[in-house]
Parts: C-alpha cells; structure tokens; sequence
C-alpha cells in the first residue's frame, strides 16, 4: 500500500515536468518577444536588451552547450527552461506585462473566487446527481427514470456560457431576483481574510455580505454545475443499476429490509466507486469549465482572469492560470486514485 | 440423406429450420441498424442528426447567403415577426441581430460551419489518435517483428547520438551510435539478460560519447560521457514494443493533464483565431481520448483465440492487425466518435463564443451567441436564444444517436 503510494506519486513527477514544459514552450512559440511586448513597439534597443536580460531571455531555451564547452556547469544549466522552473519552485510565476502586478499576487485574490464557486458547484452537481441517480435506478424505466434521464442528456448538451445566459436572462434581467454578476455588491464592505467571500463573512459575521455573496454565487453555481450534476446522475444510474442485480440485494430484500436500506446501505456503498471516480475528474474538469462561466458572470477568478489575459496577450497570466489549472486537474486525478485503495479494500496493490 | 453431402442446405432441409436459420440472414451491421432504428434513443438522435445534417448541407449549396455583405441598420434587433407589416417589409421567424441580419438565416447557414468544425475535429483526432493507440496496443501484447525493431533500436541509437553531437558539437556522433545500436539488434542474444553485456555496452557508449566531448572541454567529456552511458546501456537491454507504448501514452497523459477546452483555448491563442485554427486545437485536443480507446479495444481484442489461431497458421502481424484486430474494435470507436462530434461542437461553440474561433462577419452559432449576448439586457432575447438552441439540438442529437449506437452495436451491454 505505502509502496503504492510512493510509485503513484512519483509517477505523477513525469506528467508534471511535461505539462511545465508544454507551457513553457508554449509561451516561447508564441509570435512576439516578451521584452518589446512590456516596454511597447518604439522602445530603445538597450532597454529591450536590459530587459531581455532581467527576465534571462538570452539564455538558450534549454541547455547551454557553449558554456560546457568551456567547462562552466551552473552556465549550462542557466537556461531559460530551467530558470522558469526553478522560479516556479519558489513560487514565483512571472509578473504580469501590461499590470507589472506579480502573477502571485493577483492569485491569490483571484483563486479563492475560483474555487468558492467550483466547490459549490461541485457539491451541487454532486448531492443532485447522485440523488436523481439513486431514485432513476431504483424506479427503473418510469417517468421519473425517463424525464432524468433526458434532463440529464439535454444537461451534457447544453453549452454552459448558453446556460448561463439564459438563467440571466430569466432571473437577473426578467424577473430581477437575483444579480447578473460579480461576487458581492460594491456598496456592501466585507473584511477578506480567505477571500473565500462566504467563509469570510461568517467569520465576521457579516450577515448581509453572507447573503449577498450568496445570492452572487446561485446563479453561476448553477450554471456550472449543470454538466457534471448530469454526468454524475447518469453514471450513479448505471452503477446503481449494475449493483441492484447481484444476489446480495435479492438477499436484502428478502431479509425484509426496508427499500431505502437496501439502496443506501447495500446498494450505494457498493456503486460508489465510479461515481468517485466521475466527482473527481469532474472537479478538474469544473475549474477548465470555469473559464466560461466567469466570462459571462463577470466572476474576478482565475477563468476569466485567463481569458481576459488571452485577449490582452498577456502571456505570463495564461502561462501561470493554465499551469495551477493543470496541476490542480492532475491533483485530482491522482486522489482519486488513491481514494479507490481506501475506499474499496478489495483492491490490492503490489 | 446419408450419402448426400452436409451443405448449409441439406442440413437445413433435413432439420427443418433452413427458413428460420437461412431465410432471413442479416449482416452484424444490417442487424445492428436494425436495433438502432427501433430504439427511441437512436430514432430520435438519428432524426435530429440527419435534419440538421441535411440543412447545414441544402443551405450550404442552394441558400445563397454572403455574411459580408448581409447589414441592413434599418432592421436593427428586430423582434421575430412571421407576417409582413408596415413597418418590417421582410419575415424574420428568429428576429434580426445587431446588424439587422436575420437570424434564422445565420443560425441555418450557421449549422455549415459549426458541424464541419466537429467532423473536422474528430477526423483529425480518430485518425491520429486511433494510429497511436493501434500502435501502442499492437506492440505492447505482440513481439516486435524484425524490421520494427530495427527502426525501434535504430531510433534509440540515433536520438543519443543527436544529444552528444549537439552536447559536443561534432557531427559523428549521430553516427557512432546508430552504428552501436545496428551491433545491439544483430547481436541481441549475446549474453542476452547478463551483467557482461550491460557493461560492454554502457562501456562502449561511454567512450563513443565521452570522446567526441573531449574535443570540446572536459566538462563536455564528462556529460556526454553520462549520456552515452545510459545510451549504452539502454541499448543493451533488449527493447520490445512496451517501450514504444510506453513512450506513446507517456505522451497522451501529459495532453490529458489539461483540461481541455483550456488547451483548445492556448492552442488557438498561440495559432490565431479562425475556424480552421479551432478545428486543428479541438482534433489535438481530442487525440489521447482515441488513442487510450483504441489501445483498451486493441488490448482485449488481440487475446481472443482468432488471433491467437491466425497468428498460429502463420498469418503476417500486418493482415492481423488490420483484417482481425482493426475491424474488432470498431463498435467502440463508432460510438466514441458519435459522443465527440458532440462534444467538439460544444467545444467549437464556446470557441466562437470566445471570440477564438469563426471569425465575426462568418455564421457560427457560438460566434453568434459571442456578440449578441451583450444585448440581451437590452431585451434582445431572439438573437441569443436560437444559436443557443442550434448547438443544443445538434449536441444532443449526436449524444442520443452515440447512446442508441452503443446500445445497438454491444447487444451484451446492458444499461
């Protein structure tokens, strides 16, 4: 098991090292030199040059032959490539061009916005999706089967930033229930400690920023939340499915155990495991999604952050977004693997 | 009845069941049609593919339309109207747009763009990931044949031989070590598994990477020395075609660990907008969901005894890999490839809608959704709410049409 652990974890430093050089060639490919890009078109050589110097762009990309030859090994070392990583290690992820802001810095408020929305919708995607699975497995081939069934289809069909409109379109701008976007309305001053806006104002107990920042979050929680409730929904159905026909429910029946036993105890312990499996990657999934959902919510995350950098051409944003993204997605792949050896001990690991 | 030979006919005859049997034969993809067309699922799927499909095309053909030169100020966000009145002299069942262009127009000429992205996408991705993924699965579970293992050890000679050549600067490395390499296949047997060959090699590697480095400093002697060391001794090991897979789906899990639309989106930030340029990000994108496909289908499928008897009667790995094995693992790719095309019209939209994908004056359904939603606070609802229902439809058309596909095509699966 511990031997298992450790070879998944450094299975993983492979896909990492890849996925930074990925991005790290990708900035490098990209039409335009970053230097010009931050002082602008009519700047003076010597400061393009000094500042090609800061940022170390006259290393070679990856490995310096000239400075082997001549018998230097930091010099060989010294490349781009691995100055990039070697900042990354200590947390360092660029400044942005045209804000001249740390990448660090903007993270920081921006990430918490991210993830307060991707956690609730998660756990909304999740408790409905396994509930509409739970009872259209159980009521197999009856309308409530058939309408979640095709609710859950029309849900993986459905574009989210299309979604997301319409639900604005309804309750924003129709019938005014709720706000069109952003995370908390200006007027309302709420002290951040995590950033997370709904932890913060429990902890301040500011109930009005509580509610308000609520209210921010219905609508692109919703939203998001939609694609992976549906894919949840249909995956805890076919797993239910599966698991209703072996013996040891018939046997659970029998015993005369009430139907809800039966399902929640003996049959959706033992469907779990995929649908683990679907709320893990769908996590990962959720935050790339995101990037959608707070372009039309106007919701100051990483996504939009990410896109809006796109549109600027401010490389180090989408180099360093993208990056924590991937990581984050590769992270989640990787617990749910390691949840499988908890979570069902039947599986062995050499 | 006893001296006549048993054919299929006079067996049948004899038990009475030649009509039951013989009669009414069907084809395993006849048959199959058969439960896909009397499934809901696929009726519908079907159906809704086949309408979109068929207007996209009759509108691309017959329904002049120029998105250049379509603007008309006058019919600024017009409501939909179905009847002609005083003040709108024209029928605009979905409203007009922020350029006066009628919107049921674009969304029809719109289908065009927006499915050929799809097909597009998945071409690129099925024939580039399907290739990888049959290579991976073939040469994990089968013996490299002769002339593979050539190009394999090959390959490996003349990549440690391209890093001393650049390390050190000198041309002949990059053909010391194909040489080497050429040496490790023809003698593979010698001392095959034993710590003498290991040394021999890693020390023959060591010299022929350690010399050239000497021309250039010490230093250089000294890495590409290591270099040639591990190249010696990789060649010494007896490589097989888990290396090739290894490499092959190495590679696939790093594209995996992006999110996808996330990499669509870099892909075209870093090519350019359009609608080609989106179509080559979704297709990359896409690859290792094929190629991980292919290899699963690929791996179960070489296990069955066909191929064990076809490889046993001496039948070449090319004709079993495509007259056997390729034609075997089509059910999964057929319906893998029916869920991407809704999935990669989903993600073509949300390109356009980003602006990253069709570029503006073109009809694209997420491009549409892309610069009319602004006006939808100022009540104009029409102009994003029917791209929006476009890309559903299709979306979900392709979706049940996948699911009633799956169900017809793996009768045994039961959902």
């Amino acid at each position: 098991m511990t031997r298992y652990l450790i070879r998944r974890l450094i299975s993983v430093i492979p896909t990492l090292v890849g996925v930074t050089i990925v991005i790290f060639m990708f900035l490098r490919l990209i039409p335009g030199d970053p230097a010009v890009a931050m002082l602008g078109e009519h700047a003076a050589t010597e400061n393009v040059e000094r500042i090609r110097e800061q940022l170390g762009l006259n290393r070679p990309l990856f490995l310096d032959r000239e400075a082997l030859a001549e018998g230097d090994l930091p010099q060989f070392v010294n490349s781009q490539y691995l100055l990039y990583l070697g900042r990354l290690f200590q947390g360092d992820m660029g400044t942005s061009i045209h804000r001249r802001v740390p990448i660090n810095e903007t993270l920081k408020e921006r990430f918490p916005a991210t993830a307060e929305l991707a956690l609730i919708s998660i756990i909304i995607g999740a408790v409905v999706g396994v509930l509409a699975g739970i009872i259209s497995a159980a009521r197999r081939n009856s309308i409530i089967d058939t309408t979640t069934m095709f609710g859950s289809l029309a849900g993986v069909s459905m574009p989210i930033y299309w979604l997301g409109l319409m639900l604005i379109m309804l309750f924003a701008v129709g019938l005014k229930w709720l706000p069109a976007g952003g995370r908390l309305d200006p007027a309302i001053k709420l002290e951040t400690i995590t950033n997370l806006y709904v932890v913060d104002s429990l902890l301040t107990g500011n109930m009005e920023a509580l509610k308000d920042s609520l209210k921010h979050l219905v609508l692109p929680a919703v939203a998001l939340a939609t694609h992976p409730m549906s894919i949840i929904a249909r995956m805890t159905r076919s797993s239910m499915l599966e698991v209703l026909q072996q013996d040891y429910i018939r046997t659970a029946h029998a015993k005369g155990l009430r139907e809800r036993v039966v399902l929640m105890r003996h049959a959706l312990k033992n469907a779990f495991l995929p649908v683990i499996t679907i709320i893990g990657l769908q996590t990962g999934v959720l935050l790339a999604g995101a990037i959608l959902t707070e372009t039309i919510f106007s919701w100051p995350g990483i996504g939009k952050w990410v896109y809006d950098a796109i549109l600027a051409r401010d490389y180090p944003i989408v180099q360093g977004g993208t990056l924590l993204i991937a990581i984050i997605f590769v992270g989640a792949n990787l617990l749910v693997d390691l949840s499988y050896a908890f979570l069902d001990p039947r599986i062995h690991y050499e | 009845m006893s001296d006549a030979p048993l054919t299929p006919d006079s067996q049948g005859a004899a038990v009475g069941f030649r009509d039951f049997a013989m009669g009414r034969h069907r084809s395993l993809w006849g048959d199959a049609w058969h439960r896909l067309i009397s499934s809901a699922t696929g009726r519908v799927g079907l159906a809704l593919v086949v309408f979109l499909v068929l207007g996209a095309v009759l509108s691309h053909f017959f329904w002049e339309y120029n998105p250049k030169t379509d603007l008309d100020y006058s019919l600024k966000l017009k409501p939909p109207n179905l009847t002609r009145t005083e003040e709108i002299d024209s029928i605009h069942p979905f409203g007009t747009d922020r350029l006066g262009r009628d919107v049921f127009r674009r969304v029809v000429h719109g289908g065009w763009n927006s499915l050929r992205v799809g097909l597009v996408a998945v071409g690129i991705s099925l024939i580039i990931g399907g290739l990888l993924g049959l290579l991976a699965g073939f040469y994990e579970s089968m013996p490299l044949g002769s002339v593979a293992k050539f190009i394999l050890y090959g390959g490996m000679g003349l990549l440690f031989g391209a890093a001393i050549a650049w390390l050190s600067r000198q041309t002949y490395p990059l053909f010391l070590f194909p040489i080497l390499a050429g040496i490790a296949f023809y003698w593979e047997n010698l001392w095959r598994g034993k710590p003498q060959r290991r040394l021999a090699f890693g020390l023959v590697g060591l010299v022929l990477g350690g010399l050239p480095g000497l021309f250039a400093g010490p230093l250089s002697a000294l890495v590409c020395g290591l270099v040639g060391l591990v190249g010696g001794l990789t060649l010494s090991m007896s490589l097989s075609g888990t290396l090739v897979s290894n490499i092959i789906m190495r590679v696939m899990d790093i594209i995996l660990a992006f999110p996808g639309i996330l990499l669509a989106i870099a892909i075209v930030a870093m090519l350019g907008p359009g609608l080609d340029k989106g179509m080559i990000a979704i297709g990359f994108v896409g690859i290792p969901v094929y190629a991980r496909l292919v290899r699963a289908s690929v791996l179960s499928v070489i296990q069955k005894e066909y191929v064990t008897a076809g490889l046993s009667v001496g039948v070449g790995q090319g004709r079993i890999l495509f007259r056997h094995i390729v034609p075997n693992t089509l059910s999964p790719i057929i319906v893998q490839s029916t869920m991407g095309l809704a999935s990669a019209i989903l993600w073509a939209g949300a390109l356009g809608f980003l602006g990253l994908g069709a570029i503006p004056p073109e009809a694209e359904w997420g491009a549409m959704l892309g610069e009319s939603y602004k006006f939808l606070t100022s009540g104009a609802w029409w102009a994003v709410v029917f791209p929006g229902v476009a890309i559903m439809l299709s979306v979900l058309g392709f979706n049940l049409l996948g699911d009633g596909l799956r169900d017809a095509l793996d009768p045994q699966l039961q959902m």
